[in-house]
């Protein structure tokens, strides 16, 4: 296995500083799923870490070439599991650009319905499980976390009654998606929603004044706009640091452009500033899903008939990169197309991946504390990371 | 230390903010808990769920569903469903139908393809076992659960018909079930 | 009891017989009441966190929970390290639980009602709940484990930067009723208004000041840095199973409720309450409920807020709580010897 850097185990100098290291591991509480980071400590500083991912790979870029474009979908939610409806519109908006197959209207507008309730959803998953990190599980972070997880299993139930299940849907499928509204479902979601806009009142009143929770979060794990652009941090992260950009924005999919996103941006690039900058995405998300429900169309929810066969979908020669903005970042897919029912290869971009990257940079320097509280900011689901 | 007034403006503040945190938990206190007794009270599961699978009979006839075609079997993605086709006079069926339960996606393809809406899924997940053998469903055994437990709403047809394109509008109006019409497609409460 | 032929008790046993058998019936009364702590500390909590906390065990809610999970400590097996230091190993609990407990030896519950009212109750309270840091880096070094190292030094580390404060705020009370005598403490606080806690601005702030040097010295969220669930797992407890792990957590709750009933004792009155110079057990049942009052207070307060670094701990402590408790108990002092010269 190649090293990437070499490392020294005990180094006792002459100045008396002994340097431990220590293993993150794989298991570990505040992982965020399988991460493995080999600390090397001064004291309770932070002077190198070694990241090492790869516990949690699947193979999902080959098993995409093993199963056609009906059947992978399904599959694709389980990159990104914490936010599933992200992870299938980046597949199968790939495989209809390449081979351009329209998606009707209703569709769209449903697809980002879903995009929306997805993404508050995870960012309520991200708001308790960083709270916990920092809180621990006996103490005021299982309380933000119970909290948060009470949120989010009411949109949990809006998308059971949706598809009719609760993590991993497969919603989407090639032209369209698989599921129209149920009865009454319009009129129990905006009440969910309007529900969680009042509690993210009580949210930010226990955690935005509050001395503790800014002496975590300010000046923690500051990544400056120069870094972001360098390493290529996408989503919130990228955000916090002062580079305005949004794939929603920038390049609209999925009928995006019928609505004025708009990209919440902080400068300071701490933990806190992206901490803002989740808040203020759950509030436009909000927006966006009462302005879905109030300019739904109606029609055909797929361009497509129902899927009857495995071999249904067929993509002509070619290829093409296909991005959407997840609940993390960019998330891509870059699918070759042979003419068949399988792709040739498919190569997904996660966002984690990618914003992982900026940990060695920022960590060092840091207290052992720190290094949980930043890697919740960041807030990496490694279904992503490891794919 | 800082000079007195911002000092005390700082002390101010973070009692203050002590204040609401605490208020909230405190607040928190007096609602009611959002635990369900499970297993003693069971949550109201919405009409599409996806439950275990199941086989079913024919409505009219009486006869199994299941014609053997072996598309569920195709369309499967971790390739747990294994049929065997057996050929007789007037229509065919499965001789043999096995379903490993524990590798299931839940992903409802199964149900999507069906043409005779032989395979459904339940409304109920309640089959943990110590052993992993009872998990690989047998045709008696899923007929068995086809009779026990409640179907969920989706069947293949009611599937496809969900997810087609529009056709032309006919002069006799179909009635219920169709998309293509309204914001809320109702779903009839099967 | 002057009958023919009999006497009293108390008069013909000799005293450390009586103070053992009255320290053997503590012991008990304080390990039941920490079981018992633990279950109302979980149904408080869960109840904060929308949720109902134990229920099944002991239906309805979750009485035998404890019992439980005494039963189940003691049926677990017992794992040591192999590269652990055995002696170190195997002596921390004991050398961590022994100080949390003897902490109740000088505790008043009612008048007379004790094992041992010294006339330094205070001073020996202080002092030996101290120790209990001896036992904690024990435990942190003979695991041979760099999180139960880790977490050893930030204890060391917090409970001595807060042992401090934690002394001073607890002077105030001692300063006010001049004297270490924990009886004479409470005697001194009369009526309801003669609690110190409602004493103009001082006792309030030494209350505050109590409270927050409490949490600290419980390893208490927002001071839990010690063990940190989310960074170092269990801290210095990470290696133990089974029984020994039953004493460590014994041990801390023991020390927990200990504090609380200082803090009843010094600040809350004591025993003091209606109908307690009557009947002496209501007064210990009025001091069981304050304690417990100051308990979930602590336990409130553990549940709303998330922990801080120790780097900003030790500045709170050095920087902020121990020149206002200094300052405060120069204050007291000043105030007492005023009023006691104006007396004269």
């Amino acid at each position: 296995m190649p090293e990437t850097q070499e490392r020294q185990v005990v180094e006792i100098g002459y100045g008396g500083s002994e340097r431990l290291v220590m293993n993150m591991g794989p298991q570990h509480p505040s992982a965020h799923g399988v991460f493995r980071a080999i600390l090397t400590l001064e004291g309770e500083t932070v002077v190198a870490v070694d990241a090492v991912i790869g516990y949690l790979h699947r193979c999902h870029e080959k098993l995409a070439e093993t199963l056609t474009y009906v059947q992978y979908p399904s599959i694709a939610s389980k990159t990104d599991y914490v936010s599933a409806m992200t992870a299938e519109l980046a597949y199968v908006a790939s495989v209809e650009k390449v081979g351009k197959i329209d998606v009707p209207r209703r569709a769209q507008y449903l697809r980002v319905l879903a995009a929306e309730l997805q993404r508050i959803a995870s960012h309520c998953l991200w708001l308790g499980t960083w709270c916990m990190d920092m809180g621990g599980a006996l103490g005021g972070g299982a309380t933000v976390f119970l909290y948060a997880i009470r949120e989010r299993e009411l949109i949990l139930d809006l998308f059971e009654a949706l598809t009719g299940a609760r993590l991993l849907y497969g919603f989407h499928q090639v032209g369209g998606v698989r599921y129209d509204l149920p009865a009454g479902w319009t009129a129990r979601c905006r009440q969910t929603v309007a529900h969680i806009e009042g509690r993210l009142a009580e949210y930010e009143a226990m955690l935005e004044d509050n001395a503790f929770f800014l002496a975590r979060t300010q000046g923690v794990g500051v990544i400056s706009r120069e870094l972001a652009l360098d390493v290529g941090v996408c989503g919130p992260i990228a955000r916090g640091s002062g580079v305005n950009y949004d794939v929603r924005r920038a390049e609209p999919y999925s009928s995006y452009q019928d609505f004025d996103v708009a990209v919440p941006v902080q400068t300071a690039g701490d933990c806190f500033a992206r901490y803002r900058v989740r808040m203020a995405e759950f509030r436009e998300s909000i927006r966006l899903v009462r302005l879905v429900l109030d300019g739904l169309p109606e029609g055909a929810i797929s361009s497509r008939p129902g899927v009857k066969s495995v071999g249904q979908v067929r993509i002509a020669k070619g290829e093409g990169y296909t991005r959407i903005e997840g609940a993390r970042g960019e998330v891509g897919c870059y699918l070759v197309a042979d003419g068949g029912a399988k792709p040739y290869r498919l190569k997904w971009r996660g966002a984690s991946f990618s914003n992982l990257a900026v940990l060695p940079h920022i960590i060092p320097g840091h207290k052992v504390a720190d290094v949980v509280a930043i890697m919740g900011s960041v807030d990496p689901v490694f279904g992503e990371v490891d794919r | 230390m800082p000079s007195s007034p911002s000092f005390l403006a700082e002390t101010g503040q973070l009692v203050r903010a002590v204040g609401r945190a605490m208020g909230v938990t405190f607040r928190n206190f007096f609602r009611r808990p959002v635990t369900v007794q499970y297993p003693t009270v069971k949550r109201v599961y919405p009409d599409r769920f996806r439950g275990i699978l199941a086989l079913v009979y024919d409505k009219d006839t009486g006869e199994e569903a299941c014609i053997g075609c072996r598309l569920c079997e195709l369309i499967c993605p971790p390739q747990v469903i294994k049929v065997e086709m057996l050929k007789a006079e007037k229509r065919n069926f499965a001789k043999t139908f096995t379903l490993e339960l524990y590798s299931c996606e839940f992903c409802e393809l199964c149900v999507q393809v069906c043409p005779t809406d032989a395979i459904i899924m339940l409304k109920t997940f309640d089959l943990a076992t110590a052993d992993r053998r009872e998990l690989l469903l047998d045709k008696d055994r899923l007929h068995a659960l086809g009779l026990q437990h409640e179907p969920s709403w989706a069947t293949g047809n009611r599937l496809r018909d969900m997810q087609a394109p529009p056709k032309p509008a006919k002069p006799e109006a179909r009635g219920q079930g169709k998309s293509g019409g309204n914001a809320d497609a109702g779903e009839p409460a099967e | 009891m002057a009958r023919a032929g009999l006497a009293d008790p108390a008069t013909i046993m000799p005293p450390f017989l009586q103070h053992a058998i009255t320290g053997f019936i503590v012991l008990n009364v304080v390990i039941g009441l920490v079981t018992y702590v633990t279950l109302l500390e979980r149904k408080f909590a869960a109840r904060m966190q929308s949720r109902i906390g134990p229920y099944y065990v002991g239906w309805p809610h979750g009485w035998l929970q404890p019992i439980a999970d005494a039963l189940k400590l003691m049926m677990k097996e017992d794992i040591v390290p192999t590269a652990a230091d055995r002696w170190v190993y195997n002596l921390a609990p004991i050398a961590f639980l022994v100080p949390c407990v003897l902490i109740f030896a000088t505790i008043p519950f009612a008048p007379g009602l004790g094992v041992a009212d010294l006339n330094i109750g205070v001073l020996f309270f202080l002092a030996v709940s101290s120790l209990e840091i001896v036992g904690l880096f024990m435990g942190g070094w003979g695991s041979n484990n760099k999180y139960a190292l880790l977490s050893a030094m930030r204890a060391v580390n917090q409970i001595i930067s807060y042992d401090l404060p934690f002394v001073f705020a607890a002077l105030v009370p001692v300063v006010l009723a001049g004297s270490l005598q924990m009886s004479a403490i409470v005697e001194a606080q009369t009526g309801l208004l003669g609690w110190y806690v409602f004493y103009p601005v001082l006792g309030q702030l030494a209350f505050v000041a109590f409270l927050v040097a409490t949490l600290a010295a419980e390893n208490r969220v927002p001071f839990d840095i010690l063990e940190a669930e989310s960074e170092l797992v269990a801290g210095f407890r990470v290696e133990y199973s089974g029984m020994k792990f039953a004493l460590i957590q014994l041990g801390e709750y023991a020390h927990m409720i200990g504090t609380s009933f200082l803090g009843a004792l010094l600040f809350l009155g004591g025993w003091l309450g209606p109908g307690s110079e009557q009947w002496p057990l209501l007064g210990a049942v009025w001091f069981l409920l304050k304690a417990m009052l100051v308990f979930l207070v602590v336990t409130w307060v553990r549940w709303s807020f998330v922990r801080i670094r120790v780097d900003q701990i030790l500045a709170i402590s050095w920087k902020l709580l121990l020149p206002a408790t200094l300052l405060l108990l120069m204050t007291t002092a000043l105030v007492v010897a005023l009023q006691g010269a104006r007396a004269v």
